[in-house]
């Protein structure tokens, strides 16, 4: 980590085979670089809607799943594959799926008579949300399975009393599960969080950053930057600022979790 | 009236349980069709379900033998296991210490151990492939296990905190009256309470590693060592015009064994709900 951060401040000539000393010119470079900042827009939009949508997701289907019906515990284990799927597989997945040509999901619009479907990974409008809709397909899972494991532990007579008392079970989950649970969704937010905040390989699967920057997320930026490029400095000191910011992000959202802890 | 709502929420539930069931294997189900389709066949909109099975062993050997997965998969396999049980072992202590040991600065401890998560793993590829030259390990399967390790710690660390954190201190406090020491109590008392934790704590490190290939890809050169997902990095850089029946297949032979494991599992998660229920 100490050697990345050293690196970030200097700058590897390739024909020299040499690295040159650039003190902060590789930060400053990049405050002054307009890609930098539409990807921390796509990064910023992209962690923030699929965080909420998963984490809402995922709860009620734990909750959902704690029902007990026959055959949930089938569904649950379909339920789980998207998670384990190689990321870079879900990116070509969908990639089939979601082909103009010959995709399912186009022909299957089709059947309703919608003609012009949107091209969903060419078309700049399109290509973030199709992104972020992957993300949720892939990852509400890792929220519900955390949430679940927790629901599961939690001690059954609790519940048994409180539907003995007359409460609805609308008001059981606001005033016994969620509470119960609270720790293990905000565990697995802050997870799947900094997972999405550096979200790499989806991208490298299902977008490759573009069409233009459209899908470019900091850390892919980062990796262009390494991997294509070859400026290993300016990746380095990109991942520093995205480090510094994530940390930021974390210690606010630290404050906030002993608060919802005493409820 | 009510037997009646009763049932008419019942059928509501069954109905949501099956769209999700729906949502959540029909594109893997496409991609178990992709993968019996001949490289023209593909374009067909609606693919027809008719399976030839001719074609369906030549994408599969293709795959398998003429790609090498079979040793990739052996050989992520073996990374996987090592890496799970060393994490396992070193995180679960860890885990305990910082959960029940009130030293202090142990909450900071325990966030800096998360920070590290923060660390795109494309900003440390690159320290991490020199540290490995330094060590002498670059292009081993050890030099794949020492970062693999470190990555999976905070994740597993983090996850058993949480669940030695549910278990009253009450418990620690018999076991220490009974005369047993640190050690004990966690390995005889507090270890079987904790296995559901253990079991989900193990299968996320393994799905992470099974998935990593940024750090995989520096560290490793040589053919024989390739993992599984390095493997399927290839397939897009390699080929402009992905070849669409090819990296289906690739897709599910990547995703069975995990699909195996997880399901070979799930009977231990399952007992091991039910053993902390008891109490």
């Amino acid at each position: 980590m100490l050697y990345s951060l050293g690196i970030s401040f200097f700058e590897f000539d390739r024909v020299a085979g040499k690295w040159n000393f650039l003190g902060l010119g590789n930060y400053k470079e990049i405050l002054s670089d307009k890609v930098f900042w539409s990807s921390i827009l796509v990064t910023g939009v992209m962690v923030g809607v699929a965080l909420i949508v998963e984490v809402v997701a995922g709860v009620s289907l734990a909750i959902f799943f704690g029902q007990k019906l026959k055959g949930s515990k089938f569904v649950r284990a379909i339920l789980i594959t998207p998670m384990i799927l190689n990321p870079v597989v879900v990116g070509l997945m969908w990639r089939a799926l979601l082909n103009p040509q010959w995709g399912l999901i186009n022909w299957f619009i089709g059947l309703f008579g919608i003609d012009n479907p949107p091209i969903w990974l060419a078309d700049p409008k399109w290509t973030l949300w199709t992104l972020i809709f992957v993300d949720i397909w892939q990852w509400t899972p890792f929220i519900f399975v955390v949430v679940f494991a927790r629901y599961q532990a939690l001690p059954m007579d609790v519940f048994e009393s409180a539907r003995v008392d007359g409460a609805s079970p609308l008001k059981i989950i606001r005033y016994i599960t969620l509470p119960l649970v609270s720790s293990a969704v905000v565990f697995a937010a802050i997870f799947r969080g900094i997972d999405s905040f550096r979200t790499f390989d989806l991208v490298y699967g299902l977008t490759f950053g573009g069409p233009g920057r459209s899908t470019t997320t900091l850390s892919f930026y980062s990796f262009e930057n390494g991997f294509v490029y070859y400026r290993y400095g300016f990746a380095s000191a990109l991942s520093y600022i995205m480090v510094i910011m994530a940390t930021i992000g974390f210690s606010v959202l630290l404050k906030w979790i002993p608060v919802r802890r005493n409820h | 009236m009510t037997t009646l709502s009763r049932v008419a929420s019942r059928s509501v539930s069954y109905v949501t349980l099956v769209v999700i069931a729906i949502v959540g294997i029909f594109p893997i189900g496409y991609l178990f069709l992709l993968s019996t389709k001949r490289r023209i066949d593909i374009g067909e909109v609606p693919p027809s379900l008719k399976i030839e099975w001719s074609v369906v062993v030549e994408n599969y050997k293709e795959v398998l033998f003429d790609r090498s997965y079979v040793s990739s998969t052996i050989n992520t396999l073996i990374i996987t296991s090592i890496v799970v049980v060393l994490s396992l072992v070193i995180g679960t202590p860890a885990a305990y210490s910082l959960s029940r040991l009130k030293v202090k600065g142990s909450e900071r401890i325990s966030t800096t151990i998360l920070s590290l998560r923060f660390m795109p793993p494309v900003a440390v590829a690159v320290p991490i492939l020199l540290s490995m030259r330094f060590l002498h390990v670059a292009n081993t399967r050890i030099g794949l296990i020492i970062p693999y390790v470190a990555f999976s710690l905070p994740l597993v660390i983090w996850i058993l905190i949480g669940f030695f954190d549910e278990i009253p201190t009450e418990i620690d406090e018999a076991a220490e009256i009974d005369g047993a020491n640190k050690w004990r109590t966690l390995l005889q008392v507090l270890l079987p309470l904790v296995r559901p934790g253990i079991v989900v704590a193990g299968i996320f490190a393994a799905i992470f590693i099974w998935n990593e290939f940024l750090i995989g890809m520096y560290v490793i050169d040589s053919e024989a060592l390739k993992t599984v997902p390095i493997a399927d990095a290839g397939l897009i850089s390699a080929q402009r015009p992905i070849d669409w029946n090819v990296a289906a297949t690739v897709g599910v032979v990547t995703l069975i064994p995990l699909l195996i494991g997880s399901m070979a599992i799930q009977k231990h998660i399952v007992q091991g709900i039910t053993a902390g229920a008891v109490k």
